[in-house]
């Protein structure tokens, strides 16, 4: 049967509708593995929260806002300097980490005084910063604090500043997508449309589902404005606040990440009649196709074909020696869900590389019929996998090189299997044409390092 | 024929991700929307481009074409009636898999 239990989930049996492995002639009609379901007790889930979907994914990378976290402290510093995506404005974003510290006391008696106190004490310590995010978590829920109306009456003392508030508990949903939906379906309903931005050219765009993971926006941005392309929004790589509020006004919405941001651009295709245009932006093939469908849309074809040359020439011969350590290495994708069908025919099209397990955290089922109509026969598709489930697939499919986070990181590492980080990289950004060179040199060094068998070595004993 | 669209349809099925989209009907508008601007392209038929929704199947559709113009050589064999029944098949073959047989409990979700 191609839906698989693995021999570790004899106890749980209902891991089987979670574990795919395509055989020849199988369509996604026929398999399709459950997910954005919640995680069966006893497996050693490797999600994440609300929460951090909301504040760690989308609404942290904003750069000029205060990330004000309603909870206790540990929900504050655990999303804070986990991920790099920086910014245009001395990183203001990841400076700083800000926390209305909930206490017993505040459990007991309520803390919307104590979240008023923090958000005023905030806006006076840095008066230069006018916009704000609340961010509710699971004790705050819990106990049935109004932040919206702490945010409103805030604004309304201080006259002069935006909050934006999200209800975020990490007990909602059942991993980090919930907290991109609240987070998108909150700013279409309640900011989109309060501001007019400045147009100044006649084509314009919203670039969404991209964070600037290690200046990946900056890579993006540079094709787009040589194209003449006015970004209007960045949802939410290196984006202010302000510029948010705008997306009304964009012509297309050009979408990267569909799991995280398709709820807003689906927002703004049914209020404002923005079109939907989703690209791939790893890889040499799918970045040139990306850039040519923007081209195509504006009329822009000219313009886009010219930095596909430029760009092409410029990294190709560096992809060209990576690409003779890489071809026929066997690599596995355990990240969260797109980057799962993003990657699979990345690596093998452009590099000649063999995806052979990919597994996703937070993915839906549309995410795994994406991936099963692009991944290989004999691929190993996962939903939620567990730790000792990626024990079992290594032993399968003896991989070269993983692609995960840093906690399934660490246990790779003990084994000796060569780990790059697939959620915040190793050395990016990996987007657009140097990005991808980027990509292929950390996994040619990881997979070539000597380290290897260094690290098998007792030298204590000599 | 038959092999003709298997062959169309497997190709958009790896590559084109606006047949995903997250519901019933994006995905009936989206593949309805690109094919119709293929077919269009492809027997060099007036191409309307009114609406931004007009251009932005246009832009799946144009770039669709010239993928598959290098991949499927019989293209520039067959003529306007037999390419319209082409495009005809494949927009029943992927409509079947990815909403009327698809799997995905999420197609029909009322909101987004």
């Amino acid at each position: 049967m191609p839906m698989k239990l693995f021999k570790c989930d004899a106890a749980i049996p209902e891991r089987e509708k979670h574990c795919y492995i395509k055989e020849p002639g199988e369509d996604t009609t026929q398999f399709l593995p459950s997910s954005n379901i919640a995680t069966i007790p006893g497996s050693l889930s490797e999600r994440g929260c609300s929460y951090c979907g909301a504040k760690l994914v989308i609404g942290g990378v904003i750069k000029d806002c205060i990330q004000m976290v309603h909870g206790p402290i540990g929900c504050a510093y655990d999303t804070w300097h986990t991920k790099r995506y920086p910014s245009d404005n001395d990183n203001f974003q990841l400076k700083y980490v800000w926390s209305s510290n909930l206490k017993e006391k505040h459990i007991v008696f309520g803390g919307e005084k104590q979240l008023k106190k923090s958000i005023l004490e905030a806006f006076a310590e840095m008066p230069n910063i006018k916009r704000m995010f609340v961010y509710t978590t699971c004790a705050t829920a819990l106990i049935g604090d109004d932040t919206k109306a702490v945010a409103k009456d805030v604004e309304q003392q201080l006259g002069d500043v935006d909050i934006f508030v999200t209800e975020c508990p990490g007990f909602a949903g059942v991993s980090q997508s919930k907290g991109h939906h609240e987070l998108n379906i909150g700013w279409m309903n309640e900011k989109v449309g309060t501001l007019e931005p400045e147009i100044h050219s006649p084509y314009t765009i919203n670039f969404i589902g991209d964070y600037n993971i290690q200046g990946d926006t900056y890579v993006l941005e540079k094709y787009l404005k040589k194209m003449g392309i006015q970004i209007i929004a960045h949802f939410t790589g290196n984006a202010s606040y302000d510029q948010l509020r705008g997306m009304h006004r964009a012509q297309l919405n050009v979408v990267n990440c569909a799991r995280s941001a398709g709820y807003i651009a689906n927002e703004l295709k049914k209020k404002y009649g923005i079109p939907r245009l989703d690209i791939d932006t790893w890889s040499f093939d799918y970045m040139s196709e990306g850039l040519r469908k923007i081209g195509a849309f504006f009329g822009l074809e000219d313009e886009a074909e010219a930095i596909i040359a430029e760009e092409v020439e410029k990294w190709k011969p560096q992809l060209d020696h990576y690409k003779k350590g890489l071809i026929g290495k066997k690599m596995c994708i355990w990240t969260g869900g797109p980057r799962l069908w993003h990657w699979t025919k990345a690596v093998e099209d452009d590099l000649g590389m063999e995806v052979v397990a990919m597994s996703s955290k937070f993915g839906h089922q549309e995410d795994f019929e994406k991936v099963i109509a692009r991944g290989r026969v004999g691929t190993i598709y996962i939903d939620d996998g567990n730790e000792l489930e990626f024990f079992e697939v290594i032993e399968m499919v003896k991989p070269d090189i993983i692609f995960t986070g840093p906690r399934v990181g660490e246990l790779v590492k003990k084994l000796h299997i060569p780990y790059i980080n697939g959620h915040a990289y190793h050395n990016g950004p990996y987007m657009g044409f140097e990005g991808f060179v980027n990509m292929s040199r950390d996994m040619y060094n990881a997979i070539h390092s000597p380290l290897w068998q260094l690290a098998a070595k007792n030298v204590g004993r000599g | 024929m038959q092999e003709r669209i298997e062959e169309l349809s497997l190709f958009i099925q790896e590559r084109c991700l606006w047949q995903f989209h997250s519901r019933s009907w994006d995905r009936e508008e989206n593949i309805n929307g690109v094919l119709n601007k293929v077919a269009e392209i492809l027997t060099g038929e007036k191409v309307a481009l009114e609406t931004l929704q007009d251009k932005c199947y246009y832009a799946d559709a144009r770039i669709l074409v010239l993928e598959i113009k290098d991949r499927l050589p019989w293209l520039d064999e067959i003529d306007g009636s037999e390419l319209k029944t082409v495009i005809a098949g494949v927009k029943e073959k992927l409509l079947d898999i990815t909403v009327t047989r698809s799997l995905n409990a999420e197609l029909r979700v009322p909101g987004y």
